[in-house]
């Protein structure tokens, strides 16, 4: 069965440097029998200029839209759609300045605090949303009118009303601004000409690979075509609009997080299916409003291929080398795994430490070059003999020289693999060194206990004396180490390889697709009958359900004694 | 259990693990998270952020990160009394402050170098010294106070304006007495290079007033609470810049018409001066369309006043030059810029009167800078 799908990204595919570039390539790759059309936003200039990768034969269609900027299309409102406009924008401040809609039931009181004929803050919420969208959708011109002073009115209105929350009653005029201002950029996928019959409305379902911005047109054309949407969230939109601006004001922090929060809401509610990519993610969305029985946690895919050498052969593995891998980083907390190694070198002398990756930033550097004095004043070099030149036990080295050519040599080199970062979302390096078939020791952060489940050591973070003892434990025991490798590949490859992925966005398409009712027009725009349209039964001459007699052979007429009294 | 003020212990101690209240050591160490944070969701993000996980929130006998979450927000003193200082105003620098000095000077040199020359080097003289102006001209609009949107279809009509306070005095009085029969700077059709030289030198002023108005609007943007008191308090502000800039056209036009040695022309540069400030200001804040409506109205008022009085020439047509000659015999010739443009000038107030006391229009500037 060919499903049409509407694929719907943020700065990301099909742009080369996008962030979840790699995953929808390979879905859209994995399911070639499958047709897709891509809506893209682009971030910035930048991601622009460097332009597309190469897109496979079942992309139909990319239409881009830039988030950074907007175009006006140069529509003057008159009176009436001016009045609309600020009625709708007044309704959706309303909504934001008001308390909270009680997600996912946690609350109960906010349900009684409300009089009777006032609609449910959601429905608020949407509503107004969506009449901004039939707005933009009829006239136009609703990039110009959210930047005008109409709307910072009726933002102030909605802060000064009664009943509005304590933040937002203090908002200040360049607080006002602000909040429009990003109000503005959030909803500037409604002023976009994609919710067209021969657009959005074309495709069999929608799929958002991730919340928030790049689900809205997925919103929009469930509301004006009724196209299932499926939201797909690695990592949940609404935690990163709360750590993206821990300096503005009270009253901004507190209306843009109702407006992410109400749309995330909305997003939730009306999608057919939310796949949040770990436990982390899925408890996020669940606190923020989606059903449970929405929810299928999908986990992000990795190729098993360049690790599957390495995997099935322990030959290469140094049964006295530790090896961490990663992007050198603050949150990846070196420092207490070169204490822990310390301690580690205390108990089994002999041992080394290979630290390989390259820093990520400039703090990264500056971390880097932290970690290289710490090594170097806790361990002296040492040499075999007294002839021999000695070196550290802790090595630096990076991806790609002459040693390690490629990430799986990198696990190769050594017995255990170490992960001892304090915060992590969902550790992919951990997953690498699992299809590796390498014994783990890991520190108990983000998605690790999920990822891990049982084949490998977890510890707490910032505890380097436990971290010890679990790496001296592993090193101590070869058996252990190839009992807990060889589990850990087998969990890897039945959960996190590419293709369980696309297998399970397959089946999602397809359930999704056969609960949605048939929604095309058995007549196009001429009166002319499409082809197919209707299914080939409606034209069987005569009701076949019909209760009077047809033409049917003697011994199949009704009159027959049933064969079960005959028998009995 | 909730006894906030007690004794504050060193941050870098290690918390006590079983105390009897370990959620207050939690809260004393993400103490500035929790009082500013406005919902739950917030302070279970930071907490997240900072590596606190399901596992860390059992120890504190919390199901999970949200009910910490929630705890710590029931027990956090919230304070949002203290707003966030606001960004600083740009302060001025020096690159604008002596780029907008440029047009001027170099206008006035331009001017003297061309009363000692003549023939041939005066025509390079003047060609040089047009192309320098234009440039300064140019990379003072490019930066500092005075930069804005581009505003496409304004150099013509500005152009014109400029040329005919420049050239269109004379002129005027030689079509209406059947001339002109010599070219520029003759006896009877005489340069008002004062008025160039003063519109030229007023770009320094125009890029302070300006700088004046953003920073001042600026301040009371992030001083004032609803925008009804944002607009009473500007509109003194911008009419205050307007005069400012007056008086600065006005003293300039003194100046140059004595070193000039001419006669000031002051209704026709101090009606420009302001036309083409108001319409700076506006383009600065990113409203463009009426500057250009208003600009090439100008201009053609003008040229069409002009065309009347050559096709009056025309046999059978001559009441076409009587509304101009009546303005010149009553008035003087000086009279037709000045209220073209004075009117012009009267109509962009009243308009930036309006929008320029909308905070939308700031934000957007500002966001602009």
């Amino acid at each position: 069965m060919l499903v049409r799908i509407g694929l719907l990204t943020e700065g990301g595919y099909p742009y080369v440097s996008g962030d979840a570039r790699l995953w929808c390539d390979r879905l859209v790759r994995g399911l070639g029998q499958h047709e897709f059309d891509v809506y893209a936003f682009s971030r910035s200039q930048a991601e622009e200029d460097e332009g597309w990768v190469p897109l496979p034969p079942q992309v139909s269609r990319v239409r881009t839209a830039p988030l950074w900027t907007s175009e006006d299309d140069g529509v003057v409102y008159g009176r009436r759609a001016r009045r609309r406009f600020t009625e709708h924008y007044a309704e959706l401040a309303a909504a934001l300045c008001t308390a909270d809609p009680a997600p996912a039931g946690t609350r109960s009181d906010a349900g009684t605090a409300e009089a009777p004929g006032v609609p449910h803050q959601a429905d608020r919420f949407a509503n107004a949303l969506y009449g901004l969208a039939e707005l933009a959708r009829e006239e136009g011109g609703l990039a110009a009118a959210l930047r005008s002073e109409a709307a910072v009115r009726a933002l102030e209105c909605a802060c000064r009303a009664p009943g509005a929350q304590r933040p937002a009653r203090e908002a200040r005029v360049p607080d006002l601004l602000t909040v429009a201002a990003h109000l503005e950029r959030a909803l500037r996928p409604l002023t976009l000409d994609w919710y067209e019959e021969n657009g959005l409305g074309a495709v069999d379902l929608c799929h958002a690979a991730s919340g928030g911005t790049a689900a809205l047109p997925g919103l929009l054309a469930r509301h004006f075509f009724g196209v299932p949407l499926l939201v797909t969230e690695y990592g949940v939109r609404l935690r990163s609009h709360y750590l993206t601006r821990p300096d503005s004001s009270p009253a901004v922090r507190s209306l843009l997080a109702a407006f992410h929060g109400r749309l995330a809401a909305e997003i939730y509610r009306q999608a057919a299916f939310v796949t949040p990519g770990n436990t982390h993610a899925r408890r996020w969305q669940e606190r923020c409003g989606a059903d449970r029985t929405k929810l299928r946690t999908v986990y992000p895919g990795m190729d098993a291929a360049p690790f599957a050498e390495v995997g099935e052969s322990q030959a290469s593995a140094d049964p006295h080398t530790l090896v961490w891998v990663g992007r050198v980083e603050p949150a990846k907390d070196l420092v207490s795994l070169l204490h822990a190694f310390a301690e580690i070198r205390k108990q089994e002398p002999g041992t080394r430490l290979r630290i390989v990756g390259g820093p990520a930033g400039p703090e990264g550097e500056a971390y880097l070059g932290h970690c290289r004095m710490l090594a170097a004043q806790l361990f002296p070099d040492e040499a075999e003999g007294p002839h021999a030149v000695g070196d550290n036990p802790v090595s630096f080295e990076e991806i790609g020289g002459p040693e390690l050519p490629t990430p799986a040599d990198a696990y190769a080199a050594g017995a255990v693999t170490v992960l001892s970062s304090v915060v992590e979302g969902f550790p992919v390096r951990l997953v690498e060194a699992m299809l590796c078939g390498r014994a783990t020791v890991s520190t108990d952060v983000g998605a690790v206990v999920e990822v891990i489940g049982g084949t490998g050591l977890v510890v707490p973070p910032r505890n380097p004396r436990a971290l010890a003892e679990a790496c001296v434990s592993l090193l101590r025991d070869p058996e252990r180490r190839e009992r807990l490798g060889a589990a850990a590949r087998a969990r890897a490859l039945e959960l996190f390889t590419v293709e369980q992925n696309i297998a399970a966005f397959h089946g999602l398409y397809l359930e999704t697709v056969a609960r949605t009712p048939v929604r095309r027009l058995p007549l196009d725009r001429t009166g002319v009958p499409r082809p197919f349209a209707s299914p080939a039964e409606a034209h069987v001459p005569g009701h076949w359900t019909d209760p009077a007699p047809r033409p049917v052979p003697r011994w199949a007429a009704p009159e027959q004694v049933p064969v079960t009294e005959a028998a009995r | 259990m909730t006894d906030l003020s007690a004794p504050a212990r060193e941050p870098g101690t290690p918390a006590p693990r079983r105390g009897a209240d370990p959620v207050k050591a939690l809260l004393h160490r993400h103490r500035e998270l929790c009082e500013t944070a406005v919902d739950p969701l917030e302070i279970a993000a930071g907490l997240e952020a900072h590596g606190v996980t399901d596992r860390t929130a059992a120890r504190f006998r919390h199901r999970d990160v949200f009910s910490l979450a929630e705890e710590l927000y029931a027990r956090a003193n919230h304070h949002t009394d203290a707003p966030p200082a606001a960004p600083p105003a740009p302060a001025p620098r020096t690159t604008w402050a002596v780029l907008t000095l440029l047009p001027g000077l170099l206008c006035l040199a331009t001017l003297v170098a061309l009363r000692h020359t003549g023939g041939q080097t005066r025509l390079l003289t003047a060609a040089a010294g047009a192309l320098a102006v234009h440039l300064s001209l140019r990379a003072a609009l490019r930066r500092g106070p005075l930069s804005g949107p581009r505003c496409p279809g304004t150099a013509l009509p500005v152009c014109w304006l400029v040329a005919h306070a420049l050239l269109g005095e004379g002129l005027l009085r030689a079509a209406l007495s059947g001339g002109p029969d010599t070219p520029p700077t003759g006896a009877d059709w005489p340069l008002t290079a004062a008025t160039l030289a003063a519109l030229a030198l007023a770009c320094a002023p125009a890029a302070w007033t300006t700088h004046l108005f953003r920073t001042r609007t600026h301040r009371r943007l992030t001083a004032s609470r609803a925008l009804e008191d944002f607009a009473t308090s500007v509109r003194p502000l911008l009419l205050g810049t307007v005069a400012l800039q007056l008086l600065a056209v006005a003293a300039l036009t003194l100046l140059t018409a004595t070193l000039l040695d001419e006669a000031p022309a002051l209704g026709t540069t101090l009606t420009l001066g302001a036309l083409l400030h108001l319409s700076r200001l506006l383009t600065v804040h990113g409203f463009t369309h009426a500057p250009r409506v208003i600009l090439a109205a100008t201009a053609l008022t003008q040229a069409a006043a002009l065309a009347a009085v050559f096709a009056a020439r025309l046999p059978g047509l001559a009441a076409l030059a009587t509304p101009v000659e009546t303005l010149v015999t009553e008035g003087t010739p000086a009279a037709l810029p000045a209220l073209t443009c004075g009117a012009a000038a009267c109509v962009l107030l009243l308009h930036a009167a309006r929008r320029l006391t909308r905070a939308s229009a700031h934000a957007h500037a500002e966001a602009r800078r």
